[in-house]
């Protein structure tokens, strides 16, 4: 097999013991051979964006650092929960600093949507969201499987481990499929 | 009378969005008053460890209380990559976690303005499911969506000069002012 594509995850919350954390951390058990998997620099110390602080001072260091390793990626996978129904506002204005880059990191970039949520929806409307967005970005956003875990409080052990068999299984499949979607738009 | 808060999504000094919002008064029905939300811009990042660890922020605080103290909201905002700007979504998304969270049985319109020819409408379709999900009560039509904003303010003063725009917003604030009565009694 040619080289191994190396896909990043960004995560939608800052909580220490979140379940999207715990999803992203658990990826790489559940990647196909020829996949790795790394976590991408944190947005946390992002400022709100404004475009007068961007004219006057360019960006943050932080920004750069997110939109670099989004560009060395291979592809992206967000793994995030859902807030009133939609995109968590702290990794939306991660990525709208990120858009407003020369060389947006996005254009032309495999990107894949995983979500938990306590509730039966999983984070359904965010996807949904996320996947407008990305339009704009000109990402290439995978189709199915969907990765939607609902009551995530029951898929988890007490080491924030993913225990749900099913679940397990559609990622699987998921990140498979997203492989050969990488390597199809790649040429890797 | 009813006394409405404007939430202004961009932070650009030359906003349109914040012209627009300073437009409001002028063309509002008789008794309608305004005022500027306080700003989002100096938030944290919504992050649930430091809400349990310190609490809410002085400027969450503010900002639900002026909520609350508004007899209705209206949100002026731009679009963002084809949605809600992250930083009106962050501040929305703190006040949420409140206990007597403000967005509640509260009267909402929206209006949007973009350079080009959707005005912000996707913006405004993810901001109302998301208003769904915090109970505010949303204003249905007319739908103020100022398209190629440019053209429809003045270069220097950045003052509303679109004689149909002003129309559509006279059009919105009647109507609104007249659902703030009907769902509040007021």
């Amino acid at each position: 097999m040619a080289d191994k594509v190396n896909v990043i995850t960004i995560v939608g919350s800052l909580r220490k013991g979140s379940y999207n954390a715990a999803l992203a951390r658990e990826l790489p058990k559940f990647a196909p051979a020829g996949m790795s998997i790394a976590a991408a620099p944190s947005w946390e110390k992002f400022p709100i964006y404004n475009a007068d602080d961007q004219n006057a001072a360019g960006f943050p260091a932080d920004v750069t650092a997110l939109s670099d390793a989004v560009r060395a990626a291979d592809g992206v996978v967000f793994v995030t929960p859902e807030y009133n129904y939609g995109i968590p506002g702290g990794l939306k204005n991660a990525i709208d600093w990120v858009s407003r880059i020369k060389d947006q990191p996005f254009k032309d970039k495999p990107v894949a949507i995983q979500s938990a949520t306590g509730g039966p929806m999983g984070g359904a409307r965010m996807q949904y969201h996320m996947r407008q967005a990305m339009v704009f970005l000109n990402a290439y956003t995978f189709n199915t499987p969907e990765i939607f875990v609902g009551s995530a409080h029951t898929k988890f052990n007490d080491k924030l481990e993913f225990t749900d068999e099913a679940g397990i299984n559609f990622i699987k499949q998921q990140l498979a499929g997203f492989e050969a979607m990488v390597r199809k738009i790649t040429g890797k | 009378m009813s006394n409405v808060l404007t939430i202004c999504g961009s932070l650009r000094k030359n906003s349109y969005n914040a012209a627009l919002a300073r437009a409001l008064p002028a063309l509002a029905p008789e008794g309608m008053t305004f005022a500027a939300a306080p700003p989002f811009g100096t938030m944290p990042h919504y992050n649930h460890d430091d809400q349990d660890a310190t609490g809410f922020p002085a400027s969450v605080m503010a900002f639900a209380d002026a909520i609350r103290a508004a007899d209705a909201v209206v949100i002026v905002s731009p679009e963002y990559n084809w949605t809600i700007p992250g930083s009106l979504k962050n501040a929305i998304d703190w006040v949420s976690r409140m206990k007597d969270q403000p967005f509640r049985d509260k009267p909402v319109a929206l209006q949007s303005a973009s350079g080009a020819l959707l005005g912000g409408s996707r913006m405004q379709y993810h901001l109302r499911q998301c208003l769904t999900g915090v109970d505010a009560l949303l204003f249905g039509r007319p739908e103020v969506i100022v398209t190629f904003a440019p053209q429809k303010f003045d270069d220097k003063t950045l003052e509303l000069k679109d004689q149909t725009t002003k129309d559509m917003i006279k059009q919105q604030l009647e109507g609104f002012g007249k659902f703030i009565k009907k769902v509040s009694g007021k």
